[in-house]
């Protein structure tokens, strides 16, 4: 009888009940979850209501703002120098001293104590609308009313469609697409890594610990060694979900619990938004993205969800196993560090070419997501906007067929490198391992 | 009956050649002591016997049929260098070590539990084993190494890192295993255990087998044909004969004890011959062989 489940069980048990395995998948949703309410929720708590002394060179400016609920101007006399001591003394929050002459749309906001983030923006904004009133006056001769009903009866209306091979359409999202397809490959790749350098770890620290010998004297090598990738590949599948789980539920507790937070975030959405980038996540998900309620539906949920899963667990698989073959030819973990690097540079690569890349369809993503060692995330990336079944196929075969090559090669590695102590190896004696 | 035979087997790794034809046979039911000098192939040898290695050429057969994987699980093996997982508590950890080696978990809890009792460390049971001394560490090792209650183990420097008391009771274990039937193969550098509990054993040098045999049998090879010889009151030795050189004379208050070296094949009766014609009275004779240390000495010199 073969002996993998023994040491799956070992592998597998050994890690849940570990105190810092509870810690990460407790640690991990709650952050997730606070680095988005968070940052919403101070941006709100310091949004007071402000006060602006607004005092302008060429009186153009003059009773020209509107007072809204948070910001209240005020146009009091006198010179900026005795305006920023009032300004000190707490009399307002800011000054804003617009310049004079050809200089009339430049102002300089003066401030003591800190004001919210988003005050300068909604000076800023209205500024911007001041302005832009005078020149459709001064240039075209019409007013902001003329204007608006100008741009609404000239305004289109363009929807992305996506037609796929058997002619169904479908409104898509190109901008969620590829947000969703970079989140998944990000999530792919930090797992991949996370889990692959537990079992690369683990090797070390038996080989440190010298039971290495004992229990490849009852164990062939190979079985060990997928013992504890498969283990370790339980560990990650059970921790994922219950983080998933997690979040959700906390996600749906907050939104319980604190409702404020959610619906004042939509209303006041553009000022929040543009005050913090986790801020800025809020407003695409409560705001303009997910309101095209087609594009959302339309997605292929399923079709990632299923290639997630899969990719996931065979670029798991592959680094796994090659991060095994590694560990066991190193004595600690500094001196494996010559080898994690160059084996994890095509994960890493890829993360930077499709962050960067225009188009997630481009050629080189093309190729990224069929080569096996970088298709896990490339895939993932490209799935969203839709993906030909045939190289679905083709990527997901290489993919498989590079991980038996992977265990082949690092079964080999394994075998001598479990007994090879105090040398530090190098590629070329890695090489002659797999020949022998 | 041989429980292992070993037939010319080679085993050479990238630069040096670790086994070079080597063949042995190991009979059933004794202790075999297992001897060398450091890098004289032992270890490569005993990776080949528990399957962990295999030879570039030659055959190892285990109860007549060639070794397989699944004989492991009638083989013992105490690693040299020989650890645990140090964040394990003690119980599952052997448990662990006991079911790799074929027994069900029940069967294995049970064992290891009599064996715990048998030791009197019930209490380090539910301990972590980074909590366990050394030598007590060692000690759930060889729990470890015998509870499936294989017919052949492999015991490689058992008694390193134990203290007088517990290398004793280590060997008492070792001698009981071999009453109940086990082939103990016993790798060491400690001649004197070997001279204490092997019944045979085999000298490898160079990846062979140099010297082999019964314990005695091979010290009486390396004999010197030196003597001990003791008699009442003192002695004159000027006049022995030439063929009886004297080596030693120890003299005490009504005794004289003498270490003779006897040349050229001549029969040691004519000692005695010689010593009672003279009137004296013998009270031992006996042969010094040489101590197991002097015999490996003098066989890897060579």
């Amino acid at each position: 009888m073969s002996k993998i489940p023994i040491i799956i069980e070992r592998e597998f048990f050994s890690r849940v009940k570990k105190k810092s395995f509870i810690i990460t998948t407790l640690l991990m949703p709650l952050m997730l979850i606070a680095l988005i309410v968070i940052p919403v929720y101070i941006a709100q708590k310091t949004d007071k209501e402000c006060t602006v002394f607004v005092l302008d060179e060429n009186d153009y400016f003059i009773n020209k703002f509107e007072n809204t609920e948070k910001v209240r101007f005020e146009y009091p006399s006198g010179e900026i120098e005795s305006l920023k001591k009032r300004c000190i003394d707490g009399e307002c929050d800011a000054v804003l001293h617009i310049l004079s002459g050809s200089q009339s749309n430049q102002a300089n906001l003066y401030y003591h104590e800190e004001p919210p983030l988003s005050l300068e923006g909604r000076v800023t904004d209205q500024m911007d609308k001041i302005l832009f009133d005078r020149t459709l006056m001064d240039t075209f001769h019409i007013d902001l009313k003329k204007y608006e009903i100008i741009k609404q009866t000239s305004q289109s209306s363009v929807a992305a469609v996506q037609i796929d091979a058997d002619g169904q359409e479908r409104a898509s999202m190109m901008i969620l697409n590829r947000i969703v397809g970079l989140i998944c490959g990000v999530l792919i790749y930090f797992f991949v890594f996370m889990y692959a350098n537990q079992v690369m770890r683990s090797s070390i620290e038996e080989k440190a610990n010298r039971i290495v010998e004992i229990i490849i004297s009852s164990v062939k090598p190979f079985e060990f060694m997928m013992g504890k990738i498969i283990g370790v590949a339980l560990v990650g599948i059970l921790q994922f979900a219950m983080q998933i789980a997690l979040a959700v539920v906390l996600l749906f507790g907050v939104q319980f619990l604190l409702p404020a937070i959610f619906s004042e975030t939509t209303v006041a959405g553009p000022d929040v938004a543009s005050a913090t980038a986790a801020a800025e996540t809020m407003q695409i998900q409560n705001g303009s993205l997910f309101s095209d309620i087609s594009a959302f539906y339309s997605f292929p949920f399923t079709t990632l969800i299923i290639c997630f899963f899969i990719y996931f667990l065979f670029g798991y698989l592959i680094y796994a196993s090659l991060f095994a073959g590694l560990g066991s030819a190193t004595d600690n973990e500094t001196d494996s560090n010559q080898f994690v690097l160059p084996v994890s540079l095509p994960l890493i690569l890829t993360i930077m070419i499709i962050s960067m890349e225009a188009s997630a369809q481009s050629t080189l993503v093309k190729w990224l997501s069929i080569i096996p060692f970088t298709s896990p995330i490339a895939m993932l990336y490209r799935i969203p906007s839709g993906v030909p079944l045939w190289e679905l196929l083709l990527s997901i075969a290489l993919l498989v067929g590079t991980f038996i090559l992977c265990v082949w090669l690092s079964a080999k590695i394994y075998r001598t490198g479990l007994l090879m102590y105090g040398k530090k190896v190098t590629w070329k004696e890695l090489w002659r391992w797999v020949r022998m | 009956m041989n429980i292992i035979e070993i037939k010319d087997v080679t085993k050479k790794f990238s630069n040096q050649l670790a086994l070079d034809g080597l063949t042995l046979d190991i009979p059933e039911g004794r202790i075999f002591g297992l001897l060398g000098p450091n890098g004289a192939g032992k270890t490569t040898l005993i990776r080949i016997l528990t399957h962990i290695t295999m030879p570039d050429s030659g055959q190892v057969f285990f109860h007549g049929h060639p070794l397989e994987a699944k004989d492991v699980e009638n083989i013992g093996y105490l690693p040299e260098e020989r650890g645990l997982y140090k964040k394990m508590k003690v119980s599952e950890q052997v448990v662990y070590l006991a079911r790799l080696r074929g027994l069900s978990k029940q069967e294995a809890t049970r064992r290891l539990k009599e064996w715990f009792q048998r030791f009197g460390i019930d209490s380090w049971w539910n301990r972590r084993v980074e909590e366990l001394s050394k030598g007590m560490q060692q000690k759930i090792q060889f729990i470890a190494t015998v509870v499936h209650q294989p017919d052949f183990l492999i015991f490689d420097e058992p008694f390193s890192g134990f203290d007088p008391v517990n290398a004793e009771t280590l060997k008492q274990e070792i001698l009981r295993l071999k009453e109940q039937g086990a082939t103990v193969i016993l790798s060491t550098h400690n001649m004197a255990s070997v001279e204490e509990i092997c019944d045979e054993i085999a000298l490898v040098n160079h990846g062979r087998v140099i010297l082999n045999g019964e314990i005695n049998e091979v010290r009486r090879r390396f004999r010197q044909h030196l003597y001990r010889i003791t008699v009442e009151g003192d002695i004159d030795t000027s006049n022995l004969p030439s063929d009886f050189q004297v080596v030693k004379k120890e003299k005490n208050d009504n005794e004289t004890a003498l270490n003779i070296q006897i040349l050229n094949g001549t029969p040691s009766n004519l000692l005695l011959q010689h010593l009672i014609e003279q009137q004296h009275t013998i009270t031992a004779f006996h042969e010094i062989l040489p101590s197991m240390n002097e015999v490996f000495i003098k066989a890897v010199g060579n």
